[in-house]
């Protein structure tokens, strides 16, 4: 436990030596200024639009952090060789992976946890101004914010699976971005499929992508934007379903990562 | 040994989990919302060159989310639909990309029968002609829709012209002379819809027509019910329910829009749903 919190916080700190925090500010205060601004464009439903630019405003700024963060995390260290001496003492690589994974989950979580306070206040703002017929469902505007943490959480395992496994920085990158794409089409595919349209596609097709939607990520689960904008009801089965497949999910890769790092050769 | 039986235990629950979620996510409820798209001018200053991206994806928004209100419609499930965020998706979307033909496609298949905004819909067709000088379905559009809806013949008929000559088809040709007549319009618009129909491949679109269809289908035969009384009897008929009972006619049909069938005072039909979806009273059913 000593060794995986050394690791813990020594990813911490190389991310906020990086700067990360600063950009992390800079970028958040210039997006969330701009906000109310934009808002604007919408004469009939303000306070729908600011909720909408808010929520996509986390998600963007999260993928952004999710991937660089996750993406550069231990191919950097191998790259510099920190892992050839680190790893010479008696630590475990499991502890290694792990403690870097939870470094960068925790300032993903801790990232949303800011940017939801900033649009609660930017969202009161604007509503203040502009009174709209649909009070704002804080409590769904809080669900929708974490889980959008639990996506960039989720895709991270994902990032540090494929950077345990590179030896540059471009298939983490490419490769992570690739199934960020793919996973928040996966369910509209795997919809379409199973509807009119797929008995005019071939059998084989149509089980491929029925198997590629059960292996890749599926982050329709955790979207629940719209219940926030509009402040539609949201039963607890999508938010229980949402933890289950996050932990299974994100559990799964982290073991193939540590499995991966484990077998790889460092010196 | 912990680390393989925690791997297989994982592994084990997310093949498990797979199951209801799979059947969850099939059935979970559609969230039959549009929203707002943002004004032209914006888009264009941030979409940059991806601006006709921005305008296909626009006019698939709109696509998908008037295929779930047909859906609904079709198990008499009756929701509000956002017609004017529609129309102004579209337009939106015809200023980003003037050339694009999905958006007059679109326009022209939802809001001629929907929202009767006829003007609206032939001033964006006018719009796209300007652009789309070789597409001869823009004038068929609008010449279909100021002869049927507008009544507006002499109109209808340079629409025609024009499409008869980009198209060098016959059938524009003979549509514009008839246009030039007021006469057998439900079989004109019947013509009409199969043309839409036989130029798209989109099962939401085709639904869409089906449902038109079958609406000009019993307008037709109770039309002809009415013209058999009178020539029968002299005078028109007050209800629908005197040509069944005359015998011109064996039942009354259903209104796919959910509506029911009445003569106005001119004796043409009419039905309570005008046609449209989300107009139609909700019916529970007590009987």
């Amino acid at each position: 436990m000593g060794n995986f919190h050394c690791f813990y916080s020594l990813t911490v700190k190389a991310l906020i030596r990086d700067r990360l925090v600063h950009i992390f500010s800079l970028v958040v205060a210039t997006v969330f200024l701009l906000i109310p601004v934009f808002s604007m464009f919408s004469m009939r439903q303000v306070q729908e639009l600011s909720i909408t630019l808010c929520l996509s405003a986390i998600s963007f700024i999260l993928l952004i952090f999710t991937i660089l963060s996750g993406a550069s995390s231990v191919w950097r260290d191998v790259e510099k060789r920190y892992t050839a001496s680190i790893l010479g003492l008696p630590v475990s690589r499991a502890e290694f992976v792990l403690g870097k994974f939870s470094a960068i989950a925790v300032l993903i979580v801790a990232s949303a946890i800011i940017m939801g306070f900033v649009s609660c206040l930017v969202i009161t703002l604007i509503t203040l101004r502009y009174p709209a017929d649909i009070p704002v469902n804080w409590l769904n505007l809080f669900v929708a914010v974490s889980a959008d943490a639990l996506k960039y959480v989720m895709l991270l395992s994902i990032a540090l699976l494929f950077s345990t496994m590179s030896t540059s920085f471009f298939l983490p990158f490419f490769a992570s971005i690739s199934v960020y794409f793919a996973g928040n089409a996966s369910q509209e595919v795997f919809d379409y499929v199973a509807g009119e349209y797929g008995t005019t596609i071939p059998f084989l097709s149509r089980m491929i992508i029925k198997c590629v939607y059960y292996v890749i990520p599926n982050f329709a689960v955790f979207n629940m934007k719209v219940q926030a904008i509009y402040a539609l009801p949201l039963t607890p089965a999508p938010i229980f379903y949402a933890i289950l497949y996050f932990i299974c999910y994100t559990g799964i890769m982290l073991c193939l990562s540590v499995w991966s790092f484990n077998r790889r050769e460092l010196v | 040994m912990i680390k393989k039986g925690l791997f297989l235990l994982l592994l084990c629950s997310y093949i498990s989990l797979m199951i209801p979620l799979t059947a969850f996510m099939k059935e979970r409820p559609v969230a039959v919302k549009l929203g707002y798209f943002p004004e032209a001018h914006a888009l264009k200053t941030v979409a940059g060159d991806h601006r006709y991206l921005v305008a296909q994806y626009a006019v698939v928004k709109v696509l998908f989310y008037f295929g779930t209100i047909v859906e609904k419609a079709k198990n008499m499930i009756v929701v509000k639909p956002e017609y004017q965020n529609m129309f102004k998706t579209l337009q939106t979307a015809s200023k980003l990309d003037p050339w694009n033909a999905d958006v007059y496609y679109f326009t022209q298949a939802a809001f001629t029968w929907e929202l009767n905004k006829i003007q609206d819909v032939n001033e964006m067709l006018d719009y796209g002609m300007k652009h789309r000088t070789w597409d001869y379905q823009l004038p068929y559009f609008a010449g279909f829709n100021a002869a049927y809806f507008l009544k507006d013949y002499g109109t209808a008929a340079a629409y025609m012209k024009k499409a008869a000559e980009l198209s060098k088809d016959q059938l524009m040709t003979s549509l514009a002379s008839r246009y030039l007549y007021e006469s057998g319009q439900n079989e004109i618009a019947l013509q009409f819809i199969e043309f839409m129909q036989q130029r798209t491949m989109d099962r939401k679109l085709i639904n869409l027509y089906e449902f038109r269809k079958k609406a000009l289908i019993a307008v037709i035969s109770i039309q002809k019910g009415v013209n058999a009384y009178v020539r029968s009897r002299g005078t028109p008929p007050s209800r629908i329910e005197d040509i069944v009972a005359a015998g011109f006619i064996d039942r009354i049909p259903e209104d796919p829009y959910g509506g029911t069938f009445y003569l106005d005072e001119k004796g043409t039909v009419r039905s309570t749903s005008k046609f449209a979806f989300g107009t139609a009273p909700i019916r529970w059913s007590t009987e």
